[in-house]
């Protein structure tokens, strides 16, 4: 509990300083958010796995603190980027804009604990609902209003969903303990399954797999990027963790009845979100279409319903985590200068800024799947977990539209490094988001280059759900 | 030298080259050059030192290196080497040597293409000398990825066409320019590397241990239906970068577009890595699968061999032509590891290594010629024989080898193939064998007398064209006398390969 006490104070904390913070810019705000985080990360690396509290509704294994480093270091990353915003909205309302963020985040939390329906729902809408609110918080802008407007909707349609499939677990199942739940579904009753079903559906507008992924493109196109950075990474995250809780933990042999489910949503998710990348002009626009294919991708490993295939999703969403929020922060870097988000503002990178260049390839790259980045072992574990589970058709639709990403991946990096620029003068780097693109880099190549500890540690956090 | 990683000192030694150019050598010219020469000439010594001192009488993986990487999932970093891998790794050294003399003049951002260049070798070496699947297959990405920048940024727009089953996607990247060229040729090979991928993954699910390790897997007898649709897999993957029709058309697109060093290393090493991995993982690996489907791999060989010789016929570009015949001599080495006999299995590995070196002199001299006279146009040049002897003399050499004449490299493996065809199951595939190599000393011939031999064209542009200097004559030299040397003394290479094929052929029972 600790984390999440720490995280409460700390938005109280925030919220105040606000209050008495003098003066129209408020961002420097987020100087003291990054710090706090940094902190409870640093505290949850002490963190001991401990026993279930309130009757095993929450729970700390390794799985939750796994997960919960995860969530906190990417927060840290996207609030310390957010520290370049310019825009004078942005500097007079900081102060909701963190707040928002961190209640998420605390959602998030609580989340990666819950081991109980009620828990895990309440959890849920605590990290939806400030999403929501961020994502139009450019309220001025067309754009941003309907990117939040389709955001919300479609969020709220997939939470009715949720709640509908629960109600049907609950009603077959009679408790909304999670170990009950696993424990009726060895009779499989045909309604709870339908239950299961719909709540897969209502999961699945949440971490953006296909046919539910409407919503991404234009949310990530208006909402601000470093802003989008972390939407692409921790809620999905979140996601994948409450899939692993439900479907996954304690329940034994019935996990077969998932396979086909998710090797099919896993297959249809990366062919589509990989071809729809393709004709993208807008790099952000690219990322997210990109983004859902990552998701079919670590869908993958959801697929092989096994220690080893949760494993490597959590050891791929740390890859994605990297490269998928770098990649953003170029973007947002390549934006306050330029002031485009076109793939053509790209043209010519490598010889006005080659370091900067120099980054986005190894992002690219390592979304693509190349070796020595953290992306290759990603995709790699994540067939390797497939394929023992007898899914040689699903890692070859894998493998072969991997091709197709780096093809509109390397369209980005011939811009870059064939065409010539249209300007001479280097593209400025705030400092703020240079470290983050610097964090970013370490640890794409980190893992890149010495992927055992992450490996290990992704297993431990996976060992404990069968 | 006990305990001394010979084999990571080769493979890194370019790496670190890489690195080092990189960080030190900005706006350095000829530093950048040094640097690149001085981390070759490593590889290269090293490489002629363990190709003295393999022990033939002990045979087997040699200069074996391990160290663990992720060892709950069975991958580990194991290096060594045995015949064959010898001989592919002396030849990429050669070529790179030789590359880097034959890039001496390139001007723009030499800095990042040596990095590249050298980066891509260390991808190559990778190949050739580890022992573990993941990790070849890890090398073999690298070895892939940077072509794409090397051909996009340095390469040569010329007149390139859609082809091919991905035309549609690559209109984008604009038809006819480099950046056509490279995208096709990345997208091929990645297009290949995923069914090696699946195939590696389902032999480690099948194999049953928890290694990736070549020594284990290849103690296992894998079941039958396995065996068979992954050697189908390994097939398609690596054959797709070793060419074979109809999959090949990345091949000559990307060659043509590709600057000079680049072309020698692709055409004289990177395809063999499609041939050699196909031999060590398809044949030594799957038996059953090689027994079942060498049929195909032959007949589509000799396909390789006809339809290669008669495009390079047809081209009036002097890169397409020899890129055209790689497309045909990589026909011939598919064709002798689909003998399964012991010449034919012996003349194929000693045709990518001559190969390797005779199209690593077409492609440099190709740049040199392009360098004086700035074209490529074929019918448009003639009589250089008198302006530049010594790059006539050397393009004869590599075309006698190339059509098969005695005493050069590519005779005896011509020779040994064709042979090995004859002993074969498939005795038929000596005619199409020998249909090629005549259709060979045409084109090849017909080339060679419009442009060095034959009268001197009334172009203005060429007249007074210099010969080769300084540091190109280095590559000249090396790779004309390796040339020659293999063709006098094939037994320097027969018999450390002759103790890599036995035991493979063993292990496939057509031994008696």
């Amino acid at each position: 509990m600790a984390l999440e006490v720490g995280l409460a104070v700390l938005i109280l904390l925030v919220f105040v300083a606000g209050l008495a913070w003098r003066g129209q810019d408020k961002r420097r705000l987020g100087v003291l958010v990054a710090i706090g985080l940094a902190v409870l990360l640093w505290m949850s690396f002490r963190v001991e796995p401990g026993a279930a509290l309130f009757g095993g509704t929450f729970v700390q294994d390794e799985l939750a603190i796994f997960s919960k480093r995860l969530f906190l270091l990417a927060t840290i990353l996207g609030v310390w980027a957010s520290l370049s915003l310019r825009a004078p909205t942005f500097a007079r309302r900081a102060t909701e804009y963190y707040v928002a963020m961190l209640a998420s985040l605390l959602g998030m939390l609580v989340l990666a604990s819950a081991r109980e329906l009620i828990l895990l729902f309440v959890a849920f809408e605590l990290m939806s609902i400030p999403l929501y609110v961020i994502s139009g918080f450019r309220k001025r802008e067309e754009e941003g209003v309907e990117a939040a407007l389709k955001f919300f909707l479609i969020g709220t349609v997939s939470s009715a969903f949720i709640v509908y499939g629960l109600s049907f677990v609950y009603g077959i199942s009679n408790t909304t303990d999670l170990a009950g739940v696993a424990a009726a579904l060895q009779d499989g009753h045909p309604l709870l399954i339908l239950g299961m079903m719909l709540t897969l559906g209502g999961l699945g507008f949440k971490i953006a797999a296909f046919p539910f992924h409407m919503w991404v493109p234009d949310t990530y196109e208006a909402a601000s990027t470093p802003f989008v950075a972390w939407l692409s990474v921790a809620p999905k995250a979140a996601g994948f963790v409450v899939m692993f809780r439900l479907y996954l933990e304690g329940v034994g042999a019935p996990v077969i009845l998932w396979v086909p489910v998710a090797a099919g949503l896993a297959a249809i998710t990366i062919i589509a979100g990989n071809l729809m990348a393709i004709p993208q002009q807008n790099v952000k626009r690219l990322l997210a279409y990109s983004g859902i294919a990552h998701i079919g991708y670590m869908l993958i490993g959801f697929a092989a319903v096994s220690a080893s295939g949760v494993a490597m999703m959590l050891f791929y969403l740390v890859a994605y985590l990297f490269g998928n929020m770098g990649a953003f922060f170029v973007v947002e870097a390549v934006a306050q200068s330029d002031g485009s988000e076109a793939i053509s503002a790209y043209r010519g990178l490598a010889q006005r800024s080659p370091v900067l260049a120099l980054c986005m390839l190894l992002f690219l790259l390592s979304l693509g799947g190349i070796p020595f980045v953290a992306g290759f072992w990603a995709k790699i574990l994540v067939f390797q977990a497939a394929a023992e589970q007898g899914l040689y058709w699903l890692v070859l639709v894998g493998a072969i539209l991997t091709v197709v990403a780096l093809f509109y991946y390397l369209l980005v990096a011939k811009r870059m490094y064939i065409d010539a620029p249209e300007r001479t003068q280097p593209v400025p780097v705030s400092p703020f988001l240079a470290l983050s693109i610097f964090v970013c880099v370490a640890g794409v190549v980190g893992v890149g280059v010495y992927p055992k500890p992450l490996v290990m540690a992704a297993l431990r956090a996976a060992s404990g759900l069968f | 030298m006990k305990g001394f990683p010979t084999l990571s000192v080769i493979t890194w030694a370019p790496f670190v080259g890489a690195v080092l150019i990189m960080f030190l050598a900005r706006h350095r010219p000829l530093l950048v050059r040094w640097i690149a020469l001085v981390s070759t000439a490593v590889s290269l010594a090293l490489s002629i030192w363990i190709y003295a001192t393999y022990e033939r009488e002990a045979a087997g993986f040699q200069f074996y290196e391990e160290l663990s990487l992720v060892p709950p999932l069975g991958i580990n970093y194991q290096l060594g080497v045995d015949g064959m891998s010898l001989l592919m790794v002396l030849l990429t050294s050669i070529v790179i040597f030789a590359g880097v003399f034959a890039s001496w003049t390139v001007k723009e951002r030499s800095q990042e293409f040596y990095a590249l260049l050298l980066l891509l070798v260390t991808g190559v070496f990778g190949v050739f000398v580890s022992l573990d699947l993941f990790v070849l297959f890890l090398f073999y990405e690298i070895a892939v990825l940077p072509m794409y920048l090397l051909i996009g940024i340095w390469g040569s727009s010329g007149e390139v066409r859609p082809q091919g089953i991905f035309g549609w996607a690559l209109r984008r990247t604009g038809v006819g320019t480099k950046e056509y060229a490279a995208m096709k040729l990345t997208l091929y090979l990645l297009f290949g590397s995923a069914f090696i991928l699946v195939g590696i993954l389902a032999l480690y699910v099948a194999s049953g241990s928890s290694s990736f390790s070549f020594l284990e897997m290849e103690a296992v007898r894998f079941d039958p239906v396995v065996q068979s649709w992954v050697f189908l897999a390994f097939y398609v993957g690596f054959g797709i970068l070793a060419g074979i029709w109809p999959l090949h058309t990345w091949s000559p697109d990307g060659h043509a577009s590709a600057p000079t060093a680049v072309s020698m290393l692709h055409a004289g090493v990177l395809m063999k890595l499609g041939a050699y991995g196909f031999l060590r993982l398809g044949l030594g690996l799957l038996p059953d699968g090689a027994m079942q489907w060498v049929w195909l791999v032959g007949t589509i060989g000799c396909v390789n061999i006809v339809y290669g010789a008669l495009s390079a016929m047809a081209q009036t570009d002097l890169k397409y032509v020899i890129a055209y015949s790689s497309v045909s001599h990589m026909g011939v080495v598919m064709l002798g590891l689909a003998t399964l006999t012991e010449t034919g299995l012996n003349g194929s590995v000693f045709q990518m290594f001559a190969h390797g070196i005779m199209t690593g002199l077409f492609f440099a001299l190709v740049g040199l010629v392009y360098e004086k006279a700035h074209s490529r146009a074929i019918f448009s040049m003639g009589g250089f024989g008198q302006m530049m002897p010594g790059i006539a003399t050397a393009f004869t050499v590599a075309g006698l080898s190339s059509l098969g004449l005695p005493a050069t490299a590519g005779f005896v493996a011509e020779f040994m193939t064709f042979l090995g065809a004859w002993q074969s199951a498939y005795s038929w595939w000596l005619f199409p064998g020998v249909l090629g190599a005549f259709l060979t000393s045409v084109y090849v011939l017909r080339v060679a007398k419009q442009i060095f031999w034959g009268p001197k064209s009334a172009d203005p542009h060429f007249q007074h064209l210099p010969d080769a200097q300084g540091p190109e004559w280095v590559a000249l030299v090396v790779l004309v006398g390796v040339l020659v040397l293999f063709g006098v003394a094939p037994g320097i290479a027969i018999g450390p390969v002759d103790t890599a094929t036995m035991p493979l052929l063993l292990r496939l029972g057509v031994l008696p």
